[in-house]
């Protein structure tokens, strides 16, 4: 009625006149009790209240320090719960720091309130309490500095409160996608690892089974990217049936090589009489000369520039005693290919009285 | 020479070279030997090539499979292949060469119980084989098996597998039998 009335009236001006300071101490009692009457719900409603007389805190701040700081303050807070200037709110906060012991105390209660969110629902209560006590002080204009700073800095802290947690629900914001990133990434990474563990992703099914699927899938994926760089020509081409039309393609053209190559040692066959030193010094240069056995089974081309062939001329007769410690040395070696070895020796050994009846005849 | 790959493609050319080329130019002198074992005169037929075209292009793969030994699945099916068509080749010949017969039937049994334990380790990995098989991609992973030895038996990871290290293998001996012709016929 008529103090609402008065308020209303009050209001308006202070929101038009910002620069009347006497307006705002006559509504000084009715706007404290309607503090009262509504009561502070959390650390925005202070920053709502502090927002509308933000430029009229401005004019008081910088004008009047101590005494009118305390009037101004509550007035501040008395003002009804709407946020009508938002950006006023950080102009606001930056002229109420410019004074240092305010900033001293707003800094304290910032680190205390900043520490857990709890604190925040706590300022507005102390700072509630601080209003009650503005209320029932309020002859002392030279209140303890102590007092009013408190009263002070907890707006101005529940507005440095506001945005930490304004902040703070950002951030969270940002960790969920970010933490949705992550989860991917871990996914991702997790697949890299050389055991299975594997983190369902964002809209994807979670049951073992298409699990399992995916990291066979993602095992398969890889070891097509080996067989692309293996095969010439493959790394350009995208899509996994054409890179394996690519792999079937190389597989043949090589198979076709062993046999058109096999052919040709089938016909020049004649003229073989091999010494594996040579063929592996053209190899790679790592003649490994103590090892090889040296099986120069021809008496018909005498005349090669190699090390140690004409002594091997002289050895030729000695096949079979040169087959058996080689045999032996193999089976050290390769411990899988008996098998194989077996033959071949049965075949050599069978095979040596013809070649040396057939190497007579050919010196005849 | 070639980089060993992350995954399991631990691939040391060195020592495959080695024991390929000294298990090849054994097999080629026996032929050879074989060869002039027989009579001059129809060393040059063309089924006599053709003979002998098979008998070096099987102790070529009996060498390459050899070289690399038991550890990969191709190795094994590839040796078992080539035991099979010498024994139905040289039947008894075959024989011969190999007297304690049971010990051959013994790595037979070797053979086929690595790979039904390969096999029964896969079993798991059916329905991904299956959606595999029976996608587009499928026919070409059939494909590739017949081409691969032994490649009926695994499944598409395995499969990858042995075709990635066969694929070295098959490069390898190409290279060196090449060398072996061009100095053979130089």
């Amino acid at each position: 009625m008529e103090s609402s009335g008065v308020t209303l009236a009050g209001s308006t001006p202070v929101g038009a006149q910002p620069g009347e300071p006497g307006l705002d101490s006559l509504q000084f009692g009715e706007e404290i009790q309607r503090l009262m009457a509504v009561p502070p719900e959390n650390a925005s409603s202070f920053t709502a209240l502090l927002e509308l007389p933000a430029p009229q805190a401005m004019e008081l701040l910088h004008h009047a320090p101590d005494p009118d700081r305390v009037p101004a303050m509550a007035n501040l807070s008395g003002e009804p719960l709407h946020k009508p200037y938002p950006h006023q709110t950080f102009g606001s906060s930056l002229t109420f720091l410019s004074d240092p012991a305010l900033i001293e105390r707003a800094a304290k209660y910032s680190v205390f309130a900043g520490e857990h969110s709890p604190e925040t629902s706590s300022v507005p209560s102390n700072s509630s309490a601080n209003l009650e006590k503005v209320k029932s002080e309020p002859a002392e204009t030279d209140s303890n500095p102590n007092s009013s700073q408190p009263l002070v800095s907890d707006p101005s802290v529940e507005e440095k409160n506001q945005r930490p947690s304004a902040k703070r629900k950002e951030r969270e914001k940002k960790a969920k996608a970010s933490s949705k990133k992550s989860k991917n990434e871990s996914s991702q990474d997790a697949q890299k690892l050389p055991y299975v563990h594997v983190r369902a992703r964002r809209g994807q099914a979670t049951d073992s089974h298409s699990l399992a699927e995916r990291a066979r899938r993602e095992k398969i994926n890889a070891r097509m990217k080996l067989l692309q760089e293996l095969v010439p020509g493959c790394n350009k081409i995208s899509g996994t049936a054409l890179v394996l039309d690519e792999i079937i393609n190389h597989v043949q053209s090589l198979q076709r090589q062993v046999e058109f190559l096999s052919m040709r040692l089938a016909a020049v066959n004649p003229r073989i009489d091999f010494n594996l030193d040579s063929i592996l010094a053209i190899d790679n240069g790592s003649v490994m000369d103590g090892n090889l056995p040296n099986m120069v089974s021809s008496v018909m081309w005498p005349e090669f520039p190699i090390n140690g062939n004409r002594q091997q001329f002289q050895q030729q007769w000695h096949f079979d005693s040169l087959h058996q410690p080689l045999w032996g040395r193999e089976e050290d070696n390769q411990t899988f290919v008996t098998p194989e070895n077996s033959l071949l020796t049965y075949d050599s050994s069978a095979n040596s009285a013809s070649l040396h009846s057939s190497q007579l005849k050919m010196e005849l | 020479m070639m980089n060993p790959q992350r995954l399991s493609l631990s691939f040391s050319s060195t020592s495959y070279k080695y024991r390929f080329v000294q298990g090849f130019i054994r097999a080629l002198k026996r032929i050879n030997r074989q060869k002039l074992a027989t009579s001059l005169l129809s060393r040059s037929s063309p089924t006599e090539i053709y003979k002998r075209y098979l008998k070096v292009k099987s102790a070529a793969d009996a060498s390459m499979a050899s070289a690399v030994g038991l550890r990969r699945a191709w190795s094994r099916a590839l040796l078992q292949r080539i035991r099979d068509q010498e024994r139905i080749n040289f039947g008894n010949k075959y024989y011969k060469y190999c007297p304690a017969g049971t010990r051959i039937r013994g790595k037979s049994t070797t053979f086929t119980m690595i790979r039904n334990i390969k096999r029964s380790s896969d079993d798991r990995n059916c329905k991904d084989q299956e959606s595999i098989n029976n996608g587009a991609l499928g026919w070409k992973a059939n494909e590739l098996r017949k081409l691969v030895p032994g490649g009926e038996a695994m499944d598409m990871c395995n499969l990858l597998d042995e075709t990635a290290h066969y694929i070295k293998c098959l490069a390898t001996q190409v290279k060196l039998m090449k060398r072996i012709a061009d100095f053979a016929s130089a």
